[in-house]
């Protein structure tokens, strides 16, 4: 295992470097790349003025987990929000029947956390995974500037009232596995890559602090998610994610897949995503259908590249989600 | 016209001007008359001024200067705070715009020491005070998305704000591509072929050292033809792209031999060649000598 330690006010860029020591790899343009032997992908810094610093972590087929522990400090003023995509090996049928000792893990992998940085915090990344990871570090009177209209003490109070634990964390949804991806496709090119971060950092706290809201309402009213839920509706969210290309699985396989009656399932589900299961996975399908649309990709394609077999359903299905036609996305002007 | 922003009111006149947390200021305005004659909006500050337009029926930009131009729709434009510019309508016209003032202080903050950030600058500074981009999908239903004037200023500021940032984002990207190489004459102007360079540059700085690697794979991923593929990288980049990926091989392997740890061999196997002669004969079309010889004369000026 890689393990690097950095105090408060170190900057992410000493991270690198210990890094790239370890693993003899060379840092061009605080960018590491890790050489074949290490595993594939990239490792990235960029530093945004106004007390904003992101890690980004791209990579898979590590040989060794890393791990990255930020040390707790008395006088640390800042917030550590972090937002991971690992990707889950999906049990096949068969193994299903199996007893969820091996996943009793205290989260589920892919979540997005927002952390106090004076606790300080651990963070593994493991071996042989796909990994998609964000660390942000924000001074808390920058993330004051950012979201002025929201009220930046309440998340202090509540960071303070979770029973010393001093971390919030949430499922990851797929609106965040689209930006992560995107973010990952572009960093390293992006010829303005501090607005490029700026940006980014920026939806993410917007989705981060929706999600906040939502979550908190749900746990004054007494329905708090248990980690068994958590990680079994997140098994149900990462596959319906994954799965965009192909059909809808169908309640059924989904209720196998977490664990749960069709019914809890579906309400849960409805509860902690505030989507039904086809509209979150339909929801998510067409995201990917714009993403094709705006590289200029013919309605025609896309439709069989998302698992249509017949275009005239794709459009109506996308004309039902946006309001517009593909056609119509593909011509504005 | 209803104001629900104090700031709204006063010298602004037909906008509703809104601060965003993150420094920046954005001013929206949707006009729909018979005569339209609005000049920017007054911020106050100095900076860059980022508008879009969007229109049907006629419209002209009439500048400082005097001069008047017929504009077209979906438009990006920049311009310096104190370079102001009207929107005139003599017809009947549907308008909304949306401008976006930069302040100095956030561009010392966020932008300068950024080269292409100078390039941009420098264009403004000189006669041409005026960048134009066309608006492609992504920016029009961000474009869509922004408050408009009156109609309910209830939106979400945090949303706005992030649209806000897009919007200037993908504006500084697509100028900054077609300031490159073959500039503006290229005939590219558009901000989708200029993102589709800028995904099939990424995966190719991502991918160009494996052996696997070809020039279909980058088709199929983007859904593009050779030819059309070809024809943009030769008008921004004036190379063919299998020429582009080479050039990237070949300054790569150069640096390897600087770092002088490989030999001639390893690195060609290393950037994706496989054989080795291939390799030098690449080389040496780029630089007019073999790579041998190169790290000879790099050994020699600098005994280890």
């Amino acid at each position: 295992m890689s393990y690097v330690s950095l105090e408060n006010a170190e900057p992410f860029l000493k991270c690198m470097e210990v890094l790239a020591e370890d693993k003899s790899c060379i840092v061009t343009d605080s960018v590491l790349y890790f050489s074949g032997k290490t595993g594939k992908g990239f490792i990235t810094v960029a530093g945004v003025a106004a007390g904003i610093e992101v890690l980004a972590v791209n990579a898979s087929m590590l040989t060794e987990d890393i791990a990255i522990e930020f040390l707790p400090s008395v006088d640390a003023s800042s917030y550590l929000l972090t937002f991971d995509d690992i990707e889950l090996p999906i049990p096949a049928d068969h193994e299903l029947s199996l007893p969820h000792v091996l996943l009793a893990i205290d989260r589920s992998p892919s979540s997005v956390s927002i952390t106090d940085a004076g606790q300080g915090k651990r963070i593994v990344y493991p071996k042989e995974k796909m990994i998609r990871a964000l660390v942000v570090r924000v001074q808390k009177t920058s993330l004051g500037r950012l979201i002025q209209d929201f009220d930046a003490g309440t998340i202090q109070s509540i960071l303070q009232s979770t029973d010393g634990a001093a971390t919030l964390s949430w499922p990851i949804t797929f609106k965040y596995r689209l930006l992560l991806n995107d973010f990952m496709n572009e960093i390293v090119q992006h010829p303005f890559r501090e607005l490029f971060t700026l940006r980014n950092v920026s939806i993410l706290v917007e989705y981060l602090l929706q999600q906040f809201f939502v979550m908190d309402k749900l746990s004054r009213e007494g329905n708090s998610l248990s980690i068994q839920d958590t990680h079994s509706l997140s098994k149900v969210e990462q596959h319906l994610c994954l799965h965009y290309k192909t059909e809808f699985p169908g309640v059924e396989k989904l209720s196998r897949i977490s664990a749960m009656s069709p019914t809890s399932l579906k309400t849960k589900f409805k509860k902690y995503y505030g989507e039904t299961l086809f509209g979150y996975y339909q929801k998510n399908k067409l995201e990917h259908a714009r993403k094709l649309l705006d590289n200029k990709v013919p309605v025609k394609v896309v439709a069989t590249e998302i698992g249509y077999s017949n275009p005239s359903h794709f459009t109506l299905a996308f004309k039902k989600e946006y309001g517009f036609s593909p056609w119509h996305y593909l011509n504005p002007h | 016209m209803k104001s629900q922003d104090p700031l709204s009111a006063g010298p602004a006149g037909q906008w509703s001007i809104q601060k965003l947390p993150v420094g920046l200021t954005i001013a929206c305005a949707r006009e729909s008359s018979g005569l339209l004659d609005i000049p920017l909006p007054a911020f106050e500050g100095k900076g860059l001024v980022l508008t879009y337009v969007n229109y049907k029926g006629h419209l002209n930009i009439l500048s400082a200067s005097g001069s008047e131009q017929q504009a077209s729709p979906a438009l990006g434009l920049l311009t310096v705070s104190n370079r102001p510019f009207r929107f005139r309508a003599d017809a009947p016209i549907q308008f909304s715009a949306v401008a976006l003032l930069i302040p100095d202080e956030w561009i010392s903050l966020f932008l300068t020491g950024n080269l292409h950030f100078k390039k941009i600058e420098q264009v403004l500074a000189g006669e041409h005070n005026i960048i134009t981009c066309r608006m492609g999908r992504r920016q029009l239903s961000l474009f869509a998305s922004l408050p408009t004037g009156s109609s309910d200023g209830e939106a979400n500021l945090l949303e706005t704000q992030n649209n806000a940032l897009s919007l200037l984002e993908y504006f500084l990207c697509n100028r900054h591509r077609s300031l490159l190489g073959a500039g503006t004459s290229s005939g590219i102007d558009n901000e989708d072929d200029l993102s589709l360079i800028r995904e099939v540059e990424s995966y190719i700085s991502e991918y160009y050292c494996s052996d696997t690697f070809t020039v279909d794979a980058i088709l199929k991923k983007t859904y593009t033809s050779y030819h059309r593929l070809n024809f943009l990288f030769k008008s921004i980049h004036g190379m063919t792209i299998s020429e582009y990926i080479r050039n990237k091989r070949i300054e790569r392997s150069k640096e390897m031999i600087a770092d002088n740890e490989k030999s001639i061999s390893q690195i060609a196997y290393e950037i994706g060649y496989s054989s080795i002669s291939n390799y030098i004969l690449a080389f040496k079309k780029i630089y007019r000598i073999t790579p041998g010889k190169y790290k000879k004369q790099i050994d020699g000026r600098m005994p280890a």
